[in-house]
């Protein structure tokens, strides 16, 4: 009897400890739904407030970013110069600034000084390992400027062609879809070719995104749609030139990027015409615009590292309003429509002992980092590795909130044709088209809640 | 001996509270944040939007009469009048945000560096100079740097008779330029109804910028630390460290450190209402004083140390980086320290005591 009750107290002991264990597995200690970045997250809701450093950095770490703040900053002139040479020949903009408007999503013009707008270009085909094959004379990317007495390879003309819609409420909205074509070519262009525009993408979290393991990432994926969800997110996997190995691609709207490292280093060779460690060779290389000067690489190793880690080191605003009531329905309102199935919530990053700052984060980037198709209404129809001309990586969604803020009057999508969240909504389609459909099929107000709840991001 | 030092530093402490009760603002009662408000609209950003667009139209009038009568005596009156045109420019750098951050009104006016290679191949070459063509230029071919480098020259030392018959067109029309730009930025501020001024006053009741009144004062107060830190860590530094007077952002005109010390008025001017002489009924300074007199005390104190450690910088910011750099430190540490007072305590002041 006695033995008897003391299996049972020994039972009930294991069943409450499992039960303690359990607990455990709702959120821990630290979770927060407002730190958006886990220890990265800062409170600013001013039009700087993708511009903050980490929070608690060493000041050895601090120093770098500094440095490669004023290096994001510095505006290249033509060579000779004393200070900043080696802009173009042919470029897209003058500076890391230029384009990503106080380290925000910029503004969808082309050739304009301020503009943030950039156009891929390639023929059909892929190259030696799997990637976009160049359009002869004019390589991946179309430089519309050039500094004096060269000639750009030619202007981005945007047109928009809008219609007004209606929800099933009566409550209209308008989309305006972009039509790009090319004039005053350089040279003669192959036909057949493609374009994919590209709006410079706002730089915070960067670092964050680069450290989700590759396990996590790859386990979202479902490109057979086996759980019937219709959904098939995949992975883009891509060549990387610094490592001079495939990887998956992370970073760019169609994931075509593997590391901060060759996304800082491409867009310095490919969007300013500053040569550099990762790619010595200029932009204008066999083309009539090439300098011929002897002065690669631009840029000193030390700064192009040091604007990778100002990259990786810009902390993510926090959310606001966690608690107000419509953001609840809201969010409630955003997983019912099973937009979590892409733009998910919580991740969180793997170990790192050489990089606290990026270890084991909790954080709410609402984004899976994987390509999906989106349907024939956003398609550039230009594949980028593995990734279709109907994919693009599902865009993580923290700080959306603040891109009014940020970069007035805001602009969404890959190439900016969105002038609101309503509007970046009801672009989706493809394997977003139910949740779009959930969206439009809401009454106003419960629309107007969920919009709410996505301006808190 | 210990206690001895003890009962020094307590005499020390109460005398230098006592001087700091001196110094006190009588503390008020109640300060209306929206009378705070408005007086930053009406005394400082209106006015000085205006004065940028009357100092360019100086400039301008003073560049058509040297292009009249190319004289050295007239070219010096230019160059009197591009350094007035600073003053209201650099000093409205104080508050970066609104329509000349918007709408890209500051890299159009004040790019920098100069693209000096490709400004001097337009003017060797057979191009037409139209104010059309200088519009089009990027604006690191033109803005104040670009009028400088015309009537400075290289080293501060162009005569009249140097500047060629291309040079002067190009000064006709990038000063024709930089003038129409900042009639375009003061009508943004000023002129109804879509008046950026309007959005401001209305902070918390129906302004699309600023939804709540704290968005507002927070977003002042960032930008007040943000200059410090262009400054501090930006243009001094990289002249300073590297120590190479050409990386300087006026080196042509030896105006560095007093576009330095403008950037810091700005500060100044918006923390107390005050411009050009005229001072508000009421301030941020005001508002703080009235809550808490010594954080106000610190941040006018710092404002002042920053200030007067850079009128140190003699005889300009070009030489001193060779041999006064501790004047350049010294002030580069002044504006860290009031950077870290407006970021850290006064935004928390804000974020505590500004409820809507």
């Amino acid at each position: 009897m006695k033995k008897l009750s003391v299996i049972g107290a020994l039972v009930l002991l294991v069943l409450l400890l499992a039960k303690c264990q359990k607990a455990a597995q709702f959120p821990a200690d630290k979770y927060d739904e407002r730190l958006s970045g886990g220890d990265a997250t800062v409170f600013d809701i001013t039009s700087h407030s993708f511009g903050n450093m980490f929070p608690g950095l060493s000041g050895y770490d601090a120093e770098v970013h500094s440095l490669g703040d004023a290096a994001f900053s510095k505006i290249f002139v033509t060579a000779p110069a004393p200070i900043n040479p080696g802009l173009g020949t042919i470029f897209n903009n003058n500076s890391c600034i230029s384009c990503h408007h106080n380290d925000g999503i910029g503004l969808p013009t082309a050739g304009e000084s301020n503009s943030s707008l950039l156009v891929r270009i390639s023929i059909p085909g892929t190259d030696a390992h799997g990637g976009p094959l160049a359009a002869p004379g004019y390589g991946l990317q179309l430089q519309d400027k050039a500094v004096f007495g060269k000639t750009p390879e030619c202007k981005v003309n945007i047109a928009y062609n809008e219609v007004v819609y209606n929800f099933p409420d009566g409550e209209s909205y308008a989309l305006r879809a972009p039509t790009y074509t090319l004039s005053n070519l350089y040279t003669a262009l192959s036909a057949g070719y493609m374009l994919s525009p590209r709006l410079a993408p706002p730089m915070y979290g960067l670092g964050l995104l680069e450290a989700i393991p590759e396990s996590t990432i790859v386990a979202m994926a479902d490109p057979n749609d086996s759980n019937g969800d219709g959904i098939k997110g995949h992975a883009n996997y891509v060549w990387d030139v610094a490592t001079q190995s495939r990887k998956l691609g992370r970073f760019g709207w169609k994931a075509n990027t593997a590391s901060l490292l060759t996304q800082v280093a491409a867009a310095y060779n490919q969007d300013i015409g500053i040569t550099n460690k990762i790619f010595p060779v200029e932009n204008s290389f066999g083309q009539s615009q090439y300098d011929g000067l002897k002065d690669d690489p631009e840029l000193a190793d030390s700064t192009l590292n040091a604007v990778r880690f100002y990259a990786a080191t810009l902390a993510v605003p926090a959310r606001r309003d966690v608690t107000d009531a419509t953001n609840k329905r809201g969010e409630l309102l955003f997983k019912q429509g099973k937009c979590e199935s892409c733009h998910r919530q919580t991740l969180t990053t793997g170990i790192n002992v050489a990089f606290k700052s990026v270890s084991n984060q909790v954080i709410h980037p609402y984004t899976d980092m994987l390509v999906h198709d989106m349907g024939p209404g956003l398609a550039d129809n230009r594949p980028d590795f593995l990734a279709g001309g109907q994919e693009w990586r599902t865009a993580p969604l923290w700080g959306l909130g603040l891109f009014e803020k940020v970069n007035y009057p805001g602009y969404y999508l890959h190439d900016g044709r969105a002038r609101s969240i309503t509007e970046a909504i009801m672009w989706h389609g493809g394997e977003a088209e139910s949740s779009k459909v959930f969206f439009s099929t809401l009454s106003k107000v419960d629309r107007d809640a969920m919009l709410s709840f996505l301006k808190s991001l | 001996m210990k206690n001895t030092l003890l009962g020094l530093s307590c005499i020390a402490a109460v005398a230098l509270s006592s001087c700091g009760k001196d110094k006190t603002p009588v503390q008020n009662t109640t300060v209306d944040e929206q009378e705070v408000i408005t007086q930053f609209v009406n005394v400082v950003g209106n006015p000085n939007y205006a004065d940028i667009q009357v100092k360019a139209t100086a400039l301008n009038t003073a560049i058509v009469a040297f292009l009249a009568t190319p004289t050295d005596a007239n070219l010096t009156a230019a160059r009197v009048a591009w350094k007035s045109a600073r003053q209201p420019w650099e000093q409205a750098e104080g508050y970066l945000f609104g329509p000349v951050e918007d709408n890209y009104y500051d890299p159009t006016m004040d790019s920098w560096p100069l693209n000096r290679t490709d400004v001097d191949a337009l003017i060797g070459s057979s191009d037409a100079i139209t104010l059309t063509s200088v519009d089009a230029l990027d604006g690191f071919s033109k803005g104040f740097h670009g009028i400088e480098y015309i009537i400075f020259g290289p080293g501060g030392t162009r005569k009249a008779a140097d500047i060629t018959a291309r040079q002067k067109d190009y000064l006709k029309y990038t000063s024709e330029s930089l003038l129409n730009t900042t009639t375009t930025l003061r009508d943004s501020w000023l002129v109804k109804p879509a008046d950026y001024a309007n959005e401001i006053i209305n902070a918390g009741k129906g302004s699309t910028a600023f939804k709540t009144r704290k968005d507002l004062f927070v977003t002042i107060a960032t930008q007040m630390a943000a200059i410090c830190e262009e400054v501090g860590t930006g243009k001094m530094a990289e002249p300073f460290t590297e120590r190479d007077s050409t990386k300087d952002e006026s080196s042509y005109s030896h105006n560095t450190t007093t576009d330095f010390i403008n950037n810091v008025q700005g500060v100044l001017n918006v923390y107390t209402a005050t411009y050009n002489g005229a001072k508000g009924t009421t301030s941020l300074s005001a508002l703080v004083a009235s809550k808490n007199a010594a954080l106000d005390t610190k941040i006018k104190t710092q404002i002042q140390t920053a200030l007067s450690a850079m009128a140190l910088i003699t005889p300009t910011f070009e030489k001193a980086i060779y041999d006064n750099r501790d004047k350049i430190s010294n002030s580069q540490t002044a504006l860290a320290t009031l950077q870290a007072t407006l970021e850290g305590d006064l935004i928390t002041f804000i974020q505590t005591n500004i409820k809507d």
